[in-house]
């Protein structure tokens, strides 16, 4: 007798097995548990069942697998046609969460749940800025577990477009306090360019992450380039910095030039003497900065320097990158 | 070539010593980077206690064949009850291991799978279209496209006329979307393995271009599945240039992965991705997923190598390459010939293959390959290091039919039938003085679009296409 045999609860259901023939690939030697909770899960499932003891049996389930994205999705349904309060699937799928840090579902289902709630939760703004609070509380608590975990920060996103958190201080203090830890979170950088460059209030809609958008203000520029200049100070060969950087400028439609100078104090290169190099990436910066100036030799010689010796795994790249200055002299 | 009497093994100091450039800084991800190099070093250098191995002078091992030959066989066996966070996944193991064996050479071995796989599929094929991971389960793209590409390799009207094209048309509709994307399941979650894994179902199975009527994406006359995808796709590209998950996240190697090959379905690459993509700042991304000394790819900036991404960054390259080459001359029977100038490889494939052959090798009883050295092998990782591994051996060249109409997607496509691009790459060897790998080493390399054995891509679609849909 098992949980759910032989229980009057469960009285009125057939499970229905699942049958595989003896040569079956890859066939997993399931515990009896996982047969018998599968077997009603099947049945309950067949017949459309969506009550209550189908959240306790999805529950059963997950407990046992995780990473099963039918019970998910047949859990999420069964709350949706229930209509209930979704506070403890919050707290429950928290603690699942904690444990199961590369899985997907558990943030479908959590954004399933919470695009449902969303409509009476929004014409509440404090309720509604509760409910972002403890969201951002949950997530800064999986990154004390991982603070690059690709779901947790698909999450953020998420969030912070459904609560429209793009001018929220504390949603750029807490993105700054992760990068104070690890300025090389390159996750948080990214969180950090959504944050300023899809913010509806000042953008274009539609921009793409590369090109440039006129409607953003010098000063917001300005702030972001500051922000990434002082990070590549502390840390010059931290790549996300550098990439930053870039990134700011061609959102402002500015050249690699305007910060030659900026780049340059990583970099030094005397006639004749030996070169003081601080950051690859730095080099990598004047090389492109020095190609848009038309200086094809000053940027051939930093593209040989970064194939020769700073980033030689890296040689073939460079040095097509060397060709197409020589294309660009024709 | 020798394996056993030496001079000693020279391996460059480029894969022996650290990057020449390192900050004083530490934080986590610096700590990381620097204890993963020393965990790879002995590897490299072949001193890891207590299993030094013969090598070449190159000073790089053997590729244990036989050893991951019988791990891989072993995935496809009874597993322990430890494996059931894989239930909703099996499908993957199938793919996974005939993939790589395939990469072995043991097609025949593959072959020999197909009475077992239809058996084990058959219940897996949702009434309303597509697979899931087991009986009863429901439909979603992750298994559907796994179930497909195994039955693509085993072959054969038994397997492939077990899938129901009429539904998994009719469901895929449902999972396209208004923006372009394709859902995972219905209900699940957008995101650009949806535009990659749809793109091959469609194509593979030459499945109507159409969109069908209980589409939610349906609004218009002339829609069709494809309509608005490489739009989103190109939304995918981050400001570092590498492509993510969906729109404004964070790049990724597997995503990048998905979303060039979604686009090299749907166009020939050097039309299509300049069409949708900043490629300057794409191929400058890629390339700096590389390390030395590792050799390796990392699958996101400030992150660690892993072999997995031997695939999905190395896969990113015969792609790119391509698109700046523009198609190569070549007729079936004969050796393809680039165009020139050409741009070579655009990465060290010297590095990648010390990386797969000296550090994600399990060299122990069990066999299989691994993420780094001190990670446990499995199928996953064996199935995309090996696929890296013959990809780094090959020249892909993509080329062009002249009695076909053109791929241009700026007439859109209304019947699979003109998605030809995807049929057009012929795989050159490399051959090279130096190489630091023994021909014996020499494995096979997969088709870059469809990441199954060459050839297999080629002769599903036609199977699909002289039979009714």
């Amino acid at each position: 007798m098992g949980r759910y045999e032989g229980n009057p609860v469960w009285d009125d259901v057939v499970p229905i097995p699942q049958e595989e023939g003896e040569g079956a690939l890859a066939q997993i030697a399931y515990t009896d548990e996982y047969v018998e909770a599968m077997g009603y899960l099947r049945a309950v499932m067949a017949a459309k069942e969506h009550s209550p003891r189908v959240l306790d049996l999805t529950e059963h389930v997950i407990s046992l697998n995780a990473a099963h994205y039918t019970v998910w999705l047949y859990r999420a349904s069964t709350i949706l046609a229930l209509d209930i309060p979704i506070d403890k699937e919050l707290e429950w799928m928290n603690e699942v969460a904690l444990e199961n840090q590369k899985n997907y579902q558990i943030w479908t289902h959590r954004q399933t749940l919470i695009d449902h709630i969303f409509p009476t939760l929004s014409s509440d703004p404090a309720a509604a800025q509760a409910f972002a609070d403890a969201e951002s509380a949950f997530m800064a608590e999986m990154f004390e577990e991982d603070a690059k975990n690709y779901h947790v920060w698909g999450h953020r996103q998420y969030i912070v477009r459904k609560f429209n958190l793009f001018d929220s201080d504390a949603e750029l203090k807490s993105i700054e306090a992760l990068l104070h830890e690890d300025v090389r979170n390159n996750s948080a950088w990214s969180h950090r360019f959504f944050l300023v460059f899809s913010n509806p209030a000042y953008t274009t809609a539609g921009s793409r992450a590369t090109e440039h958008d006129p409607k953003i203000p010098d000063a917001m520029i300005d702030r972001e380039l500051a922000f990434a200049q002082a990070a590549a100070h502390e840390a010059p060969q931290n790549q996300s910095a550098w990439e930053y950087i870039r990134g700011v400028l061609r959102k402002g439609g500015r050249e690699l030039a305007t910060l030659e100078g900026f780049a340059g104090e990583f970099v030094r290169i005397p006639e004749g003497g030996e070169e003081d190099i601080r950051s690859s990436h730095a080099l990598d910066f004047l090389a492109d900065a020095w190609s848009e100036k038309g200086e094809l030799d000053k940027a051939d010689m930093a593209l040989r320097l970064l194939g020769e010796k700073y980033d030689r795994i890296r040689k073939n790249y460079w040095d097509w990158k060397r060709g197409l200055l020589r294309g660009a002299k024709v | 070539m020798s394996t056993t009497t030496l001079p000693q093994p020279s391996v460059p100091a480029l894969f022996t010593s650290p990057p020449p450039i390192q900050d004083t800084l530490n934080t986590q991800t610096s700590l990381l980077q620097s204890s993963t190099i020393q965990q790879c070093l002995p590897y490299l250098l072949n001193t890891a206690i207590p299993r030094t191995t013969p090598v070449n002078v190159h000073g790089v091992p053997h590729l244990t064949r036989e050893k991951h030959i019988a791990f891989l066989h072993k995935t496809l066996s009874s597993l322990p009850s430890g494996y059931v966070g894989y239930d909703a996944s099996r499908p993957w193991m199938f793919y996974w291991a005939f993939a790589a064996l395939s990469v072995l050479g043991e097609h025949d071995a593959v072959v020999g799978y197909r009475e077992r796989l239809v058996a084990t599929v058959r219940p897996m094929q949702h009434p309303e279209g597509g697979f899931g991971g087991g009986a009863g389960q429901m439909a979603h793209l992750a298994p559907t496209y796994a179930v497909i590409l195994a039955l693509a390799m085993v072959g054969g009207e038994e397997a492939l006329g077990l899938v129901d094209r009429r539904a998994l048309w009719r469901w895929l509709g449902r999972l396209k979307q208004a923006d372009g994307g394709f859902q995972m399941a219905i209900g699940g979650e957008e995101d650009v393995r949806g535009a990659y894994c749809a793109m091959v179902a469609i194509s593979l199975l030459n499945l109507p271009l159409d969109l069908p009527r209980n589409s939610p994406a349906w609004s218009r006359e002339g829609d069709t599945l494809l309509t608005g995808l490489p739009e989103w796709i190109a939304r995918c590209q981050s400001f570092e240039g590498g492509i993510a998950e969906r729109p404004d996240s964070e790049a990724h190697g597997g995503y990048a992965f998905c979303a060039l090959a979604s686009l090299c379905i749907m166009g020939e690459p050097h039309v299509i991705l300049p069409r949708y993509l900043d490629i300057p700042r794409l191929i400058s991304w890629l390339s700096a997923r590389q390390y030395a000394p590792e050799g390796g790819f990392a699958g996101r900036t400030n992150k660690l190598v892993d072999g997995c991404y031997s695939h999905w960054v190395g896969g990113c390259w015969p792609l790119v390459q391509a698109c700046l080459d523009g198609p190569s001359l070549y007729s079936p029977g004969s050796a393809p010939v680039a165009p020139t100038p050409s741009v070579g490889s655009l990465y060290s494939r010297e590095g990648l293959i010390r990386y797969v052959l000296c550090c994600c090798q399990d060299r122990s009883k069990k066999g299989g390959l691994r993420d780094k050295p001190g990670a446990n092998s499995d199928g996953y990782h064996s199935c995309y290091v090996l696929a890296g591994l013959g990809s780094a051996q090959t020249k892909w060249h993509f080329y062009s039919l002249k009695d076909l109409s053109s791929n241009d997607m700026s007439s859109e496509p209304q019947h699979a039938g003109q998605l030809m691009a995807g049929y057009q790459w012929a795989p050159e060897q490399i051959v090279e003085e130096g190489q630091v790998f023994d021909e014996v080493d020499r494995v096979e390399a997969l088709d870059p679009v469809f990441v199954v054995p060459a050839g297999v891509a080629e002769r599903t679609r036609k199977w699909f296409e002289v039979r009714r849909f």
